[in-house]
This record gives C-alpha cells, sequence and structure tokens, in this order.
C-alpha cells in the first residue's frame, strides 16, 4: 500500500514523533519517511483532514467472533470488517464459539481463516474443555498452534481446585490465564446489576459483590501460586479497589473494562431494551466514576469492545429471554472517547486499546517509525458525529447506540 | 380533572400520573354502581375486541378482567399458553401480530418475565393492559387495593400501609408501593430478611422484619401469598416457621390496640400467611377488593378504549 498521509498528529509514546504534526510517506506497506512537509507524488494517494492523529493500529482483547458455529451472527469476515471500521488492525478473540476453541484444531480453523488480512486474529484458548469448568484443554498444544492466551470466556470456574489446576499449569507453559470474575451462585439467574433500578424493574440483579468475591479469590489465588493473570473485565469500584491493592502489593495481575461499562449505567434497563443486557452489567454511576479513575491511575490497563454479535432471535424478544452481549467494535473507540475525553489525554486513551493490549498478551508492538512496517489507525478524537444503522459492518445490529451522539471517531487502518 | 388518562397502554403504575389514577377511581365509581345493579351490562364497547392473552396461570385475574370485557359489552377471546410452548415455537411479537391482524383493539397480557408488556409496546399498535409481568408491576391489582382502601377510609392519604410476606418476589408489592406512594400513603415492608429486596428503601419505604410491630403501626395491613419454593431455592425454611413468625391470625390480630384492615390479593394460603378466622373476620377487605377489581378494571379497559376510538376518527 502506498499513502501519504498529510499533517498527521502522532500519538505513540514509544516514539520521538509523539505528540508532533507530520507527514508520513507510506510505500508498500512500508513508512518510509516521516517529516514535516512531504512533497506529493505521483500514483500515491493523498490522505488530508482536518484534526488527523494517527497511532499504532488498535489492539482488541475481548472481540467475539461467533465462527465457527454461528456464523449468521458473525463470521471471521464480517468480524474483520467490523475490526476495521472500528479502527482496530489486531483483535483476541474468544473460545466460546461452536465447537469450543478447546483444542489445537479450532486455534488453527481460526488463524488459517484470518491469515494475511489487515486485521491479525489471535485466537483465545478455552481453559477447560467445552467451557464447562471440569478437565484442562491441552493448553500446550494450543499454544504451539497459535492461541494467545488462555479463558473460559464469559463463564467463570467454579471449583477453586480447578482454579488451582489452571494457574499452575498455565505457569509451567508460561502463558497467561484471563479471568471472567462472577460468583453465579450469588445470583443464579441475575441478568442486570442489582440496585434500585432492578428493583423497580423487577428485573433479577446479580450484586457488585458477585463479581468482587471472584476477583478477591482469583487475587489470593494468583498471588499464592506466583502466576500472571489478567481480568477480562471489571464493572464495580470495589474491583478496582482490590486490584489497586494487589498491584500495589506486586501482585501480577492486569485488569480490563469494557467500553459500554465507561458511558452506560444500569438506569437504562429500566426500558426493558434487551441491548443493554450485557456481561458484567451496566452499573452505576459512581462505579462508572471509579472505573475511570482506575484508567487513570494505571489500575485498569485495557478498555475491550466486548464485540457481542447476537441475531434479531436472541435479542427482539423479553429481557429474560434474550442473550447478553452488544456489537461494540465499530463503537468502541467513539464510547470510550465519549466518556473519557474530558478525563484521559488521548496518549493515554490509545495506551488502553492499543499498546497495553498488546503488551498483556506479548503481541509485538508496531511502531511509527520510519523504515518500520505500517500498522497504523488513523483517527479523529474531536470529531463530532451520530452514529447510525449504516455504521455497523458487523452481520448483527445489537447495539444501544444507533441515533447516539459520539465523540471521537475511527477513521481508517493501514495494515499489510 | 383531565377526561383521558395520559397513557395510551396501562403498563405500570409507574407510567401513570396523579391525575390518571384519580380519573380512573372516579371512573371505577361509576362502573361500580353499574355492576350492583339487577342488569349489570353496559352497551359502551360494543365495537371493541380484546384478546386476553396468558401466558402464566391465572383464575381470579382472567375471570376478573373477562367479566369486565363482559360487562362492557366488548366482544373477548381468550389465549392462554405456558410460557414453555411459546418458547419452543412462536415468539410473543408473532403471537401477538397474529392476534392483531385477526382486527383486536385492546390486548390483556399476563406474562412471567418482567417488562414483557413494556417490549410487546414497542412493537405493536393496540393498547395494552398490564395483567402482571413476572416480578416487575401488576397495575390494575395495585389500583383495585387502593381503591378499596379509598372506599374503606376516604382517602389513601396519609394512612399506613404495611405490605407482608414475599416482596422480592412480588410485582403486586411492587405495584402498590407505587400507587401508594403517589397517593400520599406511608408504606412498610415486612417479611423475612430473604424475601425483602436490599435496596427496597430507596423506593421510600421502610423495611420491618417485626411482625407484630408493623401491625401496630399499621391502618391496612396488605398480605402476600408464600411460596416455600421460588426457581429451585428454599428462601424460607419451613411454612410452618412462616406461619409462626409472619403468619396472621385473629388472636394477633385482637392484640393489636387499634383496629386494623387485611387485605390480600389472592389466593390465599389459608394457615400459612393468613388463618381462616382472620380471613373471614370482620377485619377483612378480601372479598370487596375482589368486586372492586372488576369494577377497576371496567374503568381501565373505558379509558383506554376511549383512546383508542379517538384515534381512529383522528
Amino acid at each position: 500500500m502506498n499513502m501519504l498521509l498529510k499533517s498527521a498528529k502522532i500519538i505513540d509514546s514509544s516514539s520521538p514523533f509523539n505528540q508532533k504534526v507530520k507527514d508520513i510517506l507510506i510505500k508498500d506497506g512500508q513508512i518510509v519517511t516521516i517529516a514535516d512537509k512531504i512533497k506529493e507524488e505521483k500514483d500515491i494517494a493523498v490522505f488530508t483532514r482536518e484534526n488527523l492523529h494517527v497511532s499504532i493500529g488498535w489492539c482488541d482483547m475481548h472481540t467475539n467472533l461467533r465462527d465457527p458455529g454461528f456464523e449468521h451472527k458473525e463470521n471471521i469476515e464480517s468480524g474483520i470488517l467490523a475490526a476495521i471500521a472500528g479502527g482496530y488492525t489486531a483483535i483476541a478473540c474468544s473460545p466460546n464459539t461452536l465447537p469450543v476453541i478447546h483444542s489445537k484444531s479450532e486455534v488453527e480453523y481460526v488463524i488459517n481463516k484470518a491469515k494475511n488480512r489487515a486485521v491479525g486474529i489471535f485466537p483465545i484458548g478455552a481453559i477447560t474443555k467445552n467451557l464447562e469448568g471440569k478437565d484442562l484443554t491441552e493448553m500446550h498444544d494450543m499454544l504451539q498452534a497459535g492461541a494467545i492466551a488462555f479463558s473460559d470466556g464469559k463463564k467463570t470456574i467454579k471449583n477453586t481446585g480447578m482454579i488451582k489446576i489452571a494457574m499452575q499449569y498455565a505457569k509451567g507453559i508460561n502463558t497467561l490465564l484471563i479471568i471472567h470474575p462472577e460468583d453465579k451462585d450469588l445470583a443464579p439467574s441475575g441478568m442486570v446489576h442489582e440496585g434500585v433500578h432492578s428493583t423497580r424493574s423487577g428485573l433479577s440483579g446479580s450484586p457488585s459483590l458477585a463479581e468482587e468475591i471472584m476477583v478477591s479469590k482469583n487475587i489470593e489465588l494468583a498471588a499464592h501460586y506466583g502466576v500472571k493473570i489478567h481480568f477480562l473485565a471489571v464493572s464495580t469500584s470495589k474491583s478496582v479497589e482490590l486490584i489497586r491493592a494487589a498491584k500495589a502489593k506486586g501482585i501480577q495481575i492486569t485488569a480490563g473494562v469494557n467500553a459500554y461499562n465507561l458511558l452506560l449505567d444500569d438506569s437504562n434497563i429500566e426500558t426493558f431494551d434487551s441491548n443493554y443486557k450485557v456481561n458484567p452489567p451496566l452499573r452505576t454511576k459512581s462505579d462508572i466514576e471509579a472505573l475511570i479513575n482506575g484508567l487513570k491511575d494505571g489500575t485498569i490497563d485495557v478498555i475491550n469492545s466486548d464485540h457481542s454479535p447476537e441475531d434479531e432471535e436472541s435479542k427482539i424478544v423479553e429481557f429474560d429471554q434474550a442473550r447478553f452481549g452488544m456489537i461494540g467494535l465499530e463503537t468502541a473507540f467513539a464510547v470510550i472517547n465519549t466518556s473519557l475525553n474530558s478525563k484521559l489525554s488521548t496518549e493515554q486513551i490509545i495506551e488502553k486499546i492499543a499498546i497495553n493490549p498488546r503488551k498483556i498478551l506479548g503481541i509485538p508492538s508496531p511502531t511509527i517509525a520510519e523504515k518500520s512496517k505500517a500498522n497504523l489507525t488513523l483517527f479523529d478524537p474531536s470529531f463530532k458525529w451520530t452514529f447510525g444503522l449504516a455504521d455497523i459492518k458487523s452481520k448483527s445490529k445489537n447495539t444501544p447506540f444507533i441515533g447516539t451522539d459520539f465523540i471521537g471517531k475511527a477513521l481508517g487502518v493501514i495494515n499489510s | 380533572m383531565a377526561e383521558n388518562l395520559s397513557v395510551k397502554h396501562l403498563l405500570g403504575i409507574k407510567h401513570l400520573t396523579l391525575d390518571d389514577i384519580q380519573l380512573i377511581f372516579k371512573t371505577a365509581d361509576h362502573f361500580k354502581e353499574v355492576i350492583n345493579r339487577p342488569i349489570k351490562k353496559i352497551p359502551s364497547l360494543r365495537d371493541i375486541t380484546i384478546v386476553n392473552l396468558f401466558f402464566e396461570n391465572s383464575t381470579r385475574t382472567r375471570i376478573s378482567f373477562e367479566l369486565a370485557e363482559r360487562r362492557l359489552s366488548a366482544d373477548i377471546i381468550n389465549f392462554s399458553a405456558s410460557q414453555s410452548s411459546v418458547s419452543k415455537g412462536e415468539t410473543l411479537i408473532d403471537t401477538v401480530k397474529n392476534i392483531l391482524a385477526m382486527k383486536v383493539d385492546m390486548v390483556v397480557m399476563r406474562h412471567p418475565n418482567p417488562g414483557a408488556a413494556v417490549f410487546l409496546s414497542k412493537h405493536i399498535n393496540a393498547s395494552i393492559v398490564n395483567a402482571g409481568d413476572g416480578a416487575h408491576e401488576h397495575p390494575t391489582q395495585a389500583l383495585l387495593d387502593a381503591y378499596t382502601i379509598r372506599e374503606k377510609y376516604g382517602d389513601v392519604k396519609g394512612k399506613k400501609i404495611a405490605i407482608i410476606g414475599d416482596v422480592l418476589h412480588s410485582r403486586v408489592a411492587l405495584s402498590n408501593i407505587f400507587c401508594l406512594n403517589k397517593l400520599g400513603a406511608e408504606v412498610t415492608v415486612c417479611g423475612p430478611a430473604t424475601l425483602i429486596p436490599q435496596y427496597i428503601q430507596e423506593l421510600g419505604v421502610k423495611v420491618n422484619h417485626n411482625l407484630k410491630e408493623t401491625l401496630n403501626w399499621c391502618d391496612v395491613a396488605m398480605l402476600l401469598r408464600i411460596q416455600l419454593e421460588r426457581q429451585g431455592v428454599n428462601f424460607i425454611p419451613s411454612l410452618r416457621e412462616y406461619a409462626m413468625t409472619f403468619g396472621v391470625n385473629l388472636d394477633t390480630l385482637n392484640k393489636i390496640e387499634r383496629p386494623i384492615t387485611i387485605m390480600h390479593p389472592g389466593p390465599i394460603n389459608r394457615g400459612v400467611e393468613l388463618s381462616s378466622d382472620a380471613a373471614d373476620s370482620k377485619h377483612s377487605l378480601i372479598l370487596t377488593q375482589v368486586e372492586n377489581g372488576v369494577a377497576i378494571r371496567m374503568a381501565i379497559i373505558y379509558l383506554l378504549a376511549g383512546n383508542i376510538t379517538i384515534s381512529n376518527f383522528s
């Protein structure tokens, strides 16, 4: 790919050009020149736009591709298009497919289908067979085949003995476990945050405690067995506190938060719109504030899209009957930036959506430098726009954000 | 006072204004007089067709609605389906759209999921009356309860109402809290701590786990039906222990310093939340509630049907 980016503000804390406005010349997928003013050449497309920003390509740690098994909701092809629309050049996909990504064959299936695309796809393998929390998968074999980390998706392993074994084994093969902290016993049918809005709506609530108790338990286990773990997504203020305290003690944990948990609070559930049925559930305004503070001080490392495509049959039904999740790749940056733009710097936001995810997963980070491969996201953090149906590239349309006004937009990616 | 409701549907008390509630009461006054005449039927809604859509078992609510509809001369059809048979096949929207395609004007729906009526209202045009949706709301029950209190005491404002029993799983409790709050009553909920929602106080009610204290405080005690098991979990150790700690009998009532009124949405578990001697005593307004249920439902259907006619001709 050949392209000349004019007057792009470079956001890359590792680059000497950080925060500088430069022209960037890309030839055959490689950054050739970064300079104040580069002359336009024949046969090289020029990209000019007011307030153009450029960073390394973004990386999502939590995308649900529905391929294999639920290709009518999303397949790898449509997932890639959604990722590009959202500014991502790398996504780690959950093992909750059918079959589950729980052996070498499924890992290879995903990797082969996604080869040589503008978006790198990094499959996450299951910790236990069929995500049942009972028997360990062949993690080593999957790791060799290209699995980037291991997780049971949004199933939490209940049995503490099983978590112990998974942690010890993961440590032995030097890989990362990603944990979804939720104690389902506290609220077997919980589907929204337990609070005043669940009480008013009669919807079955899941208390913040259900998350916190598992955050706490897994911190203790990780500390005891000396293993690195990553919390997929936390959503409560107490979880942030627990992680902050654990990090201060030097325990090797990292944590993510889902974009929607930064913008939407639990009052939305009173509409009974199933697009607000997500996991972790939408929490209170004070939880949102605590999450933002956690992002600011580095307690929370990563922001996920938690892209969860669902068909109409799974969503345009009674709230109780609906499946959890909303699509998120196309809106993640807009949601994050709208929520955070006055509280975190653009550089900090990029850290959470591009730099830290790769660091945690162990994916080599691209750089913005001459002679390096171009792996870039173009964006405008102050652009005001309204999200519409036409902006959705995913096969599924389950989002509450149609018609929402956002600040900040991903403009495109360069990655070949 | 307004002559029309501010809403097209009756989805919950939450959505009603105080004026709406007063209008429903005033209209029910009229219908209560009508149903006590020798000829109980009026031709008001001869051109209206109503479907009673019950996705959950109900005897008394369904009969009450059906009678209200018949007294108003509406055409009615009844549809009962257990949730399981529907979930295997047709979606809720499809079921209702099929019925509406046969030119039905109004839907009365009982459904096991909270928010089902709100959800349906976003996808169909007909007026909807929520006859109970999961643990969310049961607005007609709350209206008939408040109406009964108003009838007995002249006004609901300032009255002290205790709601006793399984508040956690009760749409009746929730709708009553919304309704009584709007009408200016004071509400206390009482029951075993496992059956009282943790955040209920934020709805403007007090919580007391002591039955005796609660009965001594209140003017009206609304008792709720107790089920031992909910979704496979026992929230109380036994019905026997419940009856011992929260059951109301004539002896308890006689020991209270001042007379109080007992209400129950039915069906009663005699000997559990309420003993027979108390249920059938002078304290009890249970059968008045049932009678008022028909008048209140007539009023609601009549008022909502008024909106239908207006929209059809405008």
